[in-house]
């Protein structure tokens, strides 16, 4: 047996790694082999590659490329294994190791390097590709509209929601102080990504009026861009990543509180140190910024503690039947389950009811769902059946990466169910 | 190497898209839950149905290739591990559950679900299928019974044997053959699908399943004992169950898994501890809680703390635990030999006193878990195959250990199979007449030996 020390990412990891006792207790649990069922689908199958991979039985090929992708990450096998195994630590360990030797292919290349990691440029290209939406894509319902110019690179018909007017960041000063009268409790800097300033503006005018009024003041650092979960989890680019990771713990320097509206940016840029931390400067600034995160359900019940009386809901979902879906970042890495139900249980006109398998991943990923669309929908079905299977008139979620795929998912289905923001709910 | 033109063939019988060759799904068939060994096959194939069976296994033995089925490739005997290469026939594509009967409390089953989503389909009716693999979120339910599956709730229930009414078989040559049939009590012919039942795979592939079926007890309650002296522990069993008491589980575990327990029992009990045993009673309510007190009053005699969890919830985290026995040792060794003995249960202290006397001349760590209310332990040497003289000595360990049980009356597999793991023990443990006809059953049926080679006996 040769080791091989050419996969240092992977090497970092080596306990993780070493710790499977190929049981096969992840099975059951994954979403990917659910669907597949065959073992290189499912966390002991993806573990024993990497093996061989370090033992050199095996080379960065195409299709192992491919089979360290075809993983949400959702860390359901990490969750039912006994030996604790961090399975999707490994892979993006490994994806890491991937793109070093092969690099990033095209068109993800032009995307992850050049544009998510430059804001403004990011934002330019979001809005030109709003007015080819426009010009070339047929209006779906409501505001779904088919994939645009420059994302139709990175998927098939999608039905996505259209990009908006005005960005967030154009709409709203960068402080945000509490109403006359409105004692400033806390004051935290607001995490906004890229979904919430391009795609739900909305969402994070009514989070800024929401805090501001129970007493917190919002900052929106300017100089903020991508989480880069995409970039360095879902990619496997590392050196990009940590740009981008640099750039983010510039921009919150001064605020204590980093407040998130979307469960997997809070997720990933706590696991900057884990993956990024390549200088000890760096290792001790990442952890600082890993301290100060905070999902927005999380801030609300554990540190602001507002009572059951401050939730009110909004007029237009009054008496509608609500269930939860619990994302993958929130739950399994966050942990973060009991908050936003009890916010939800807080809202006296609505019905709330629990789905079955609310924890379990709706198959997004972000460049998973890209990279492998129609398994993606396959995974999201499984999803939209529990949302069925509840009655609800609105299926709520705390990541608008989750938000996307299910609306993807129930307009194919024809499915009348609503999808929104958990904070969409609440004033 | 296969020849192109057997794939082709394959692709023919299964899809295209139902056969895979490349170099790095290989490596993913090569192992199963089996520790120490792994081979590669030629070829993988996942039919959809059961004429894609006969069709493969027809033309497999027409040209000689082994075929090795498999299902979750959990088991832990090496039964799945294709050891002589060639065709890794997968039946995890079959895995619809065609009917749950809750009048004739059977259900019939392709062979590739898994038993998790069984119970779990099972629960939903308020029936349940008793035997409880610790595999039970992978394995899937031909390998259920081609390996005659054991587990925890054995004890008051019995083995996978005791549930199944009818199978349907491909054999080697291609023929499908039905067997038994829907009804609890048969008594037409040999019990023929007993023959496969715990074949282990080299007597034909299981196609569909039926199985009887158990309405779900109405409560049940987890007791915990800790002791300091694991004769005593063995000793307490005997006692609970002398008293009347079925439990629907009895686990041992020895303090490799003690770390799992620190917070909910005082760490200068664990410290000072050497067993714990988890008690399970079931039933209808009233009599699970007169049982449980019957429990108490018994294993407080002896042991030196007794908890009885509070709710469900802490019941599985005692559970979870149990579960996680293998994975906390494999964490403290790089390599783990892991065995399935299964002894009378009075012979349980015996059995755990000259182990560890064993364990100690050889110089290697022992550890014990298991279903000790059955009788069935499953003493683990932790060694590291990379230092040659430690490995020896384990290996040395575990065979004594094995002859240890055998001379107490028991057997060397209690719900493992035998597979590759244990075939190098079957002569001391089985009656040459009887080995003898087992090798005369496999030429009848199999006489090209294409299913499952190298399994079972050590050939040539």
């Amino acid at each position: 047996m040769k080791t091989d020390t050419k996969y240092t990412e992977i090497e970092k990891f080596k306990d993780a790694l070493d710790s499977c006792t190929k049981c096969g207790f992840c099975m059951a649990g994954c979403p990917v082999y659910r669907e597949e069922k065959k073992e290189s689908s499912v966390a002991r199958g993806k573990i024993m590659l990497i093996r061989a991979l370090l033992d050199g039985e095996v080379e960065v090929t195409d299709e192992m490329a491919e089979q360290l992708n075809r993983c949400t990450l959702c860390m359901t096998c990490a969750q039912n294994c006994p030996a604790g195994t961090q399975v999707p630590t490994v892979i993006t360990a490994a994806r890491a190791d991937k793109v070093k030797r092969r690099g990033v292919p095209f068109p993800y290349n032009i995307v992850f390097r050049w544009l998510l990691p430059r804001r403004r440029l990011f934002g330019w290209t979001i809005r030109l590709a709003s007015w080819f939406q426009r010009i070339f894509l047929p209006k779906t319902e409501g505001t779904l509209r088919h994939l645009s110019f420059f994302l139709s690179a990175l998927g098939k018909s999608r039905h996505i929601p259209q990009i908006a007017p005005k960005f967030l960041r154009e709409s709203v000063p960068e402080v945000n102080k509490p109403p006359e009268g409105v004692k400033v409790k806390f004051t935290v800097g607001y995490f906004t990504g890229c979904m919430t300033d391009f795609v739900f503006p909305e969402l994070g005018q009514k989070i800024i009026s929401f805090l501001t009024k129970n007493g917190v003041e919002v900052i929106i650092p300017r100089g903020q861009g991508c989480c880069g979960a995409l970039v360095f989890l879902g990619a496997g680019d590392f050196a990009t990543g940590r740009k981008m990771a640099d750039t983010n713990v510039k921009a919150f320097k001064d605020l204590d509180y980093i407040i998130t509206d979307c469960a997997t940016c809070a997720s990933s840029m706590k696991d900057y140190v884990k993956f990024l931390a390549d200088t000890e400067a760096r290792k001790k600034a990442y952890t600082a910024y890993a301290g100060k995160i905070k999902d927005i359900t999380e801030f609300l019940v554990d540190v602001v503690k507002l009572p059951a009386s401050a939730y009110h809901v909004a007029p237009e979902f009054k008496g509608k039947t609500v269930t939860w879906h619990e994302p993958c970042h929130l739950g399994r890495y966050l942990g973060v389950k009991e908050q936003p139900r009890k916010i939800l249980k807080s809202l006296k006109d609505i019905k709330f009811v629990e789905m079955p398998d609310a924890d379990r991943c709706c198959g997004m990923a972000g460049t998973f769902s890209i990279y492998f669309y129609d398994l993606s929908q396959k995974i999201a079905e499984k999803k939209a059946e529990s949302i069925s299977s509840t009655g609800a008139d609105i299926v709520v979620t705390d990541c608008p990466g989750c938000q996307i795929q299910l609306m993807d998912t129930l307009k194919r289905l024809k499915m009348p169910q609503e999808v929104r923001h958990i904070m969409e709910l609440v004033e | 190497m296969i020849d192109t033109k057997h794939v082709n063939r394959l692709r023919a019988i299964t899809g295209k898209e139902n056969v895979l060759t490349s170099k790095e799904e290989m490596v993913a068939y090569s192992y199963d839950g089996t520790q120490m060994w792994s081979h590669q096959p030629d070829v993988v194939i996942f039919p959809t149905n059961a004429t894609e069976i006969s069709e493969t296994l027809k033309y497999a033995n027409e040209n000689g290739i082994p075929v090795t089925p498999r299902g979750g490739g959990t088991n832990v005997s090496g039964g799945s591990i294709p050891i002589r290469g060639g065709i890794v026939l997968c039946t995890t594509k079959m895995n619809r559950i065609i009917e749950i009967n809750k009048t004739n409390l059977n259900a019939t089953v392709e062979p590739g679900v898994i038993l998790q989503d069984f119970q779990d389909a099972l629960a939903k009716q308020g029936l349940f299928f008793p035997p409880d693999p610790q595999s039970y979120s992978g394995c899937t339910m031909g390998g259920v019974v081609a390996e005659n599956s054991g587990g925890p709730s054995c004890l008051k229930y019995g083995v996978t044997k005791q549930y199944v009414l009818g199978l349907e078989v491909a054999l080697a040559d291609g023929k499908i053959v039905k067997l038994g049939g829907l009804t609890p009590k048969n008594r037409t012919g040999y019990e023929l699908m007993m023959l496969f039942t715990g074949s282990e795979g080299t007597l034909g592939i299981i196609t569909k399943i039926t199985l009887r079926l158990l309405p779900v007890p109405k409560a049940n309650q987890t007791v915990l004992a800790i002791f300091r002296d694991p004769a005593v522990a063995g000793e307490t069993v005997t006692s609970i169950i002398a008293s009347s008491i079925l439990p629907s589980k009895v686990e041992f575990m020895d303090k490799w898994t003690f770390n799992k327990f620190r917070g909910i029992i005082p760490d200068a009990i664990l410290d000072t501890s050497e067993v714990i045993l988890l008690i399970q009673v079931d039933g209808l309510p009233q009599t699970v809680a007169a049982e449980v007190q019957q429990v108490v009053t018994i294993t407080k005699k002896t042991a030196r703390e007794v908890r009885v969890a509070a709710d469900a919830k802490e019941a599985e985290k005692y559970w979870q635990a149990r579960r996680a026995h293998f994975s906390d040792i494999h964490s403290q060794a790089h390599d783990i030999i892991n065995e399935d003995v299964s002894v009378p249960r009075d012979k349980i202290a015996d059995f755990i006193r000259l182990s560890q006397e064993a364990a100690k001349r050889y110089d290697v760590p022992i550890s014990f878990a298991g279903h000790v209310g059955d009788g069935n332990f499953h003493p683990a040497v932790l060694t590291d195959s990379r230092n040659k003289e430690h490995y020896q000595r384990a290996l040395k360990c575990v065979d004594e250990v094995i002859e240890i049980a055998l001379k107490l009356g028991g057997v060397i597999s209690g719900e493992h199979g035998i597979g590759l793991e244990k075939a190098r023990f079957l002569k001391k443990a089985m009656d040459p007449t009887a080995i003898e006809i087992m090798k005369k059953i496999k030429d009848l049926l199999d006489p090209k030996h294409t299913l499952n080679p190298g399994k079972i006996w050590e050939e040539g």
